[in-house]
């Protein structure tokens, strides 16, 4: 009896230390989670020697999150943020390139060729690839039919097609109580400047860096012209939204006549399900393209952003090894993210298929991201996008002109440019 | 050994645990920070800080938001400190003087203290939502329709708006501390001064005020560091919506230097000289007050 005790508790120890455990940070989406963890039960039950412990963090909260672990070297083996903010990982070289080994791949162009051309530029840095996309997303502009109706409006043919439409139908549809809104048009998805303000610069002919990448705030007019939209947009102008309300989108869901149109991904229709299953049901909301400036010079719609999967450079090569495994496994059901998460992945199997193609309003998505380009990537990307919403915030809610705001905006920008 | 030598020692091995515990987590950290303060370093890099010198500190100095951020921080401080000394004072003179509802209106006061300051700001951000309370509540007061107050979008009205948060938040707390230093004021010393013919507020000006100088002072020291450090409020009216510039405190800024543009050596070099105003600050209070001229 007590050798069976000593085998019985020596092997319970060799399978103990032969566990490996993968750590796996995500943020927050309640429509995600069932799904990977579905996930994560199959793999444990393919691989019984491999453990995956996934813990979520709320979306504001995950970029420090992961950045202080990082920062004492205790990151978690696998992560997903904004690509934005997960870019300076790459360039620190903090993350793994793909184990092609562990995808069954031979070449990083066989892995290219799995999905939609250029959608794996973001992460591609000195010819290696640094991450696998969860989803793609760009904005759209959602639109409560009921409301367009209250005031005269067919939703299906007055939609807002320009900039210049959106502020003369959002002042048909804006309910005021002396200054106070009390139901919004549309209004803006701020603070997430870089992502649906820049096209509007660059519809006009602007940009944020010059070419070489030497200069920033390309082309004054165009800037001005935006910065001139969204002070008449402001309080202190036509007063038909402003940052210090609650977030359009959030707003959107609960169908209470506080607003009647917002940007948002195609993730949204799901969540207006979660939300209020009644208004998901009744056929009062649709999609519509991101607008464009009447004398708009280039065709560029609302630019995409992406999560994309990464492993921790510093977890074990067998850690590195399991983690993209797992990481191909959960990838491989991009339907299931789609029907069930509203995700895009950008899977060239995937986006040509009829469960793809046959899901509301993905045509709509689909064609303006091709009029559209992924978010600027700059290790100094978050500090441009502050120094834009500084000077936006600061003609919408205060006195400051547009041309002192560029002037402000310019110098900082190309001070921080030059910055070592 | 004597019995006092043998007490003494077993005082100080009881604080052992205490004092290692507070030189793992406060001292080590400051002088790391100190240390990191003349260097560059990239929180994301893993290649060593390279030295730096006074680089860090002389950026600061040139730095036009970091004057936005002293500037911030010392009209925050200004507006909280006079109010939530005096009142806090007021609240506690209030309590005590109570023979009734003591112990509730010490609760009451209390209260917001015990709330986290990110579940604090996030209440109040609804309220000065333009649609939510604090709009109702002066249109209501001013008699006034429809007036939009613009809590979170003027400049004034954002700093008054975290400095009313802060004040809610913390007044229960130091009129708790006003409270207790009143009520180690011998009774004796108010029996004599009523004998001696003065009134209630003789009383108070006269006996309690001059006898409580220590807590005055250690109210005035606490409300200086938790002013100048207030980070939390200004965080959440930020990420809510709300101008950075005008409560971009030093705090703040730390933070953002630090965690979005991943300078921890300028950050570093940013709480060195928090640290030092905040030092300053303190021994000229206590300079000032001369506290130990209190006795019974």
């Amino acid at each position: 009896m007590k050798w069976f005790i000593v085998v019985c508790l020596i092997l319970s120890a060799i399978l103990y230390a032969a566990q490996i455990e993968i750590i796996f940070w995500t943020h927050e989406d309640p429509n995600r989670t069932p799904l990977e963890e579905r996930y994560i039960q199959e793999f444990e039950k393919m691989y019984p020697n491999v453990k995956i412990t996934r813990v979520t963090y709320p979306s504001a909260k995950i970029r420090e999150v992961v950045l202080t672990a990082f920062a004492a070297r205790k990151g978690p083996d696998i992560f997903n943020m904004e690509i934005q903010d997960a870019y300076p990982y790459i360039v620190n070289e903090r993350v793994a390139p793909v184990s092609l080994s562990a995808l069954g791949l031979k070449s990083y162009d066989e892995l290219r060729q799995m999905y939609v051309e250029g959608t794996l530029d973001a992460v591609t840095y000195q010819g290696k690839i640094y991450g696998l996309p969860l989803e793609l997303t760009n904005w759209c502009v959602f639109i409560n039919k009921k409301y367009f109706r209250e005031v005269g409006l067919d939703p299906e043919k007055d939609y807002p097609r320009t900039w210049e439409d959106m502020v003369r139908i959002s002042e048909k549809l804006v309910i005021r109580e002396g200054q106070i809104l009390k139901r919004r048009g549309f209004d803006f998805r701020y603070p997430y400047y870089l992502t649906f303000l820049l096209p509007m610069v660059e519809q006009l002919g602007g940009s944020l860096f010059s070419e070489d990448g030497k200069s920033a705030i390309m082309n004054d007019e165009a800037w001005l012209k935006v910065l001139r939209f969204f002070k008449e947009w402001g309080p202190n102008g036509k007063n038909l939204g402003s940052p210090t309300y609650p977030a359009a989108r959030k707003e959107f869901n609960k169908d209470n006549n506080t607003v009647a149109m917002c940007l948002s991904g195609l993730y949204q229709i799901l969540r207006i399900n979660a939300e209020n299953p009644e208004f998901y049901a009744s056929n009062e909301w649709m999609v519509v393209p991101f607008p464009v400036f009447e004398n708009a010079v280039k065709d560029v719609r609302c630019n995409y952003y992406g999560h994309y999967y990464m492993v921790n450079a510093e977890s074990s090569k067998e850690k590195q090894e399991w983690a993209w495994k797992f990481i191909a496994y959960m990838l491989s059901h991009p339907e299931e993210y789609l029907l069930e998460v509203g995700l895009i992945q950008p899977r060239k199997d995937f986006v040509e298929s009829d469960t793809f193609k046959n899901y509301p309003y993905s045509k709509v998505f689909l064609e303006d991201m091709q009029k559209a380009h992924i978010v600027p990537l700059h290790p100094k990307g978050p500090q441009f996008e502050q120094l834009i919403k500084e000077a936006i915030e600061s003609v919408m809610l205060t006195t400051t002109t547009p041309e002192e705001a560029l002037r402000i905006l310019k110098k900082k920008a190309n001070e921080l440019l030059e910055e070592e | 050994m004597s019995i006092e030598k043998k007490k003494a020692l077993w005082g100080f091995l009881f604080t052992v645990p205490a004092l290692i515990f507070f030189a793992i987590f406060n001292i080590y950290p400051m002088f790391y920070a100190v240390w990191m303060s003349f260097h560059k370093k990239d929180l994301l890099s893993l290649k060593p800080p390279r030295f730096v010198g006074l680089a860090n500190y002389a950026y600061l100095f040139r730095s036009e938001q970091f004057w936005n951020s002293l500037k911030a921080t010392a009209i925050f401080a200004a507006g909280t400190f006079v109010p939530m000394v005096l009142l806090s004072l007021t609240f506690a003179a209030l309590i005590v003087t109570r023979k009734r509802l003591q112990k509730f209106l010490q609760m009451a006061y209390y209260s917001p203290a015990v709330l986290s300051s990110v579940v604090a700001a996030s209440i109040w951000l609804l309220m000065f939502d333009p649609r939510g309370l604090a709009n109702q509540f002066l249109n209501f007061i001013l008699n006034t329709k429809g007036v939009d107050y613009r809590w979170l979008a003027n400049e004034n009205m954002l700093r008054l708006a975290t400095i009313v948060v802060y004040f809610w938040k913390y007044v229960g707390y130091f009129t708790i501390i006003f409270v207790a230093g009143m009520a180690s004021v011998p009774r004796s010393v108010h029996e004599a001064a009523r004998i001696d013919g003065a009134n209630k507020w003789q009383d108070f000006w006269y006996i309690t005020l001059p006898l409580i100088k220590p807590t005055t002072l250690l109210v005035c020291v606490m409300t200086t560091i938790q002013c100048l450090r207030t980070f939390s409020t200004q965080y959440l009216f930020v990420q809510g919506g709300a101008p950075l510039k005008p409560i971009d405190v030093i705090a703040l800024s730390i933070y953002n230097t630090a965690i979005r543009d991943h300078q921890i050596g300028r950050a570093s070099a940013m709480s060195v000289l928090l640290l030092l105003i905040i030092m300053s600050l303190s021994y000229l209070q206590m300079r000032v007050s001369k506290s130990e001229e209190v006795s019974y």
